[in-house]
């Protein structure tokens, strides 16, 4: 997937407290925003038909996931949000994901 | 007049007569007054994203029409009381449009399919002979 997974708040590694320190570092890490796919690829709209596109843009959980993670634009995230929530009412995406769909 | 999209999930187990019927009402109700329908496409059966009506599978269709919102009222009504459609919702693509554009649009549309199918043999034969032509070149690029 294009796309950055979830944070990760625990992790085996990283986890204690001697490595705290890190955590501005680790954050950083995590913030691989590219920018916009739409606005890169101009024919590119968020569309409720098209399940599998906005499938990167929610969680295995269903929620819309922010754009400071995934780095859509303002303009974008709006239509997104609405697009997702239409292919929510027509049962293209579902509302409460469980985790073993897919 | 406004553009509207209608997509609708039918009951799998229904019968392909059923969708018939289901299809020409649609039509019959788009075209009865000034309306008209653009395209019609069945997604065929999918899976759902949840349960509907204890369904787990639906058979999609999507239609793309223009009218008035009173024929958008009557169309919902009409799913409300199917028993076969388990869902349904109507979108709307543009305020106001131009009967005739779309028409024409429409026609031209047509016009390309046929065109795309009547000039299929030609170019896919073609393009397979070039693929075949270049695969040896490059072999012989790697060995140098």
């Amino acid at each position: 997937m294009p796309f950055p997974q979830r944070k990760q708040t625990s992790n085996s590694k990283f986890g204690n407290k001697r490595n705290n320190g890190f955590a501005h570092k680790k954050r950083r890490i995590y913030q691989s925003r590219r920018g916009c796919i739409f606005c890169k690829d101009s024919g590119k709209v968020p569309n409720y038909k098209d399940p599998k596109l906005l499938r990167a843009f929610i969680t295995e959980r269903g929620k819309i996931i922010p754009k400071r993670i995934t780095g859509t634009c303002a303009k974008h995230q709006r239509l997104l949000a609405h697009e997702i929530k239409r292919a929510r009412t027509i049962a293209l995406l579902p509302y409460v994901g469980t985790l073993d769909y897919m | 007049m406004r553009r509207y999209e209608t997509i609708i999930i039918i009951n799998p187990d229904a019968s392909a007569d059923d969708r018939g019927v289901i299809l020409e009402k649609v039509a019959t109700m788009i075209t009865k007054d000034t309306g008209l329908l653009v395209s019609q496409d069945e997604w065929g059966d999918k899976n759902l994203a949840y349960k509907i009506k204890k369904k787990s599978r639906g058979y999609y269709i999507l239609f793309d029409y223009c009218g008035t919102g009173e024929l958008v009222k009557e169309l919902e009504r009409g799913f409300k009381f199917d028993e076969r459609v388990l869902k349904y919702m109507t979108v709307l693509l543009d305020k106001d449009i131009d009967l005739d554009s779309i028409k024409e649009e429409m026609s031209k549309k047509e016009a390309e399919a046929a065109e795309a199918e009547s000039e299929k043999d030609i170019p896919d034969n073609s393009k397979t002979e070039e693929v075949v032509a270049e695969a040896p070149q490059s072999e012989n690029d790697n060995k140098e």
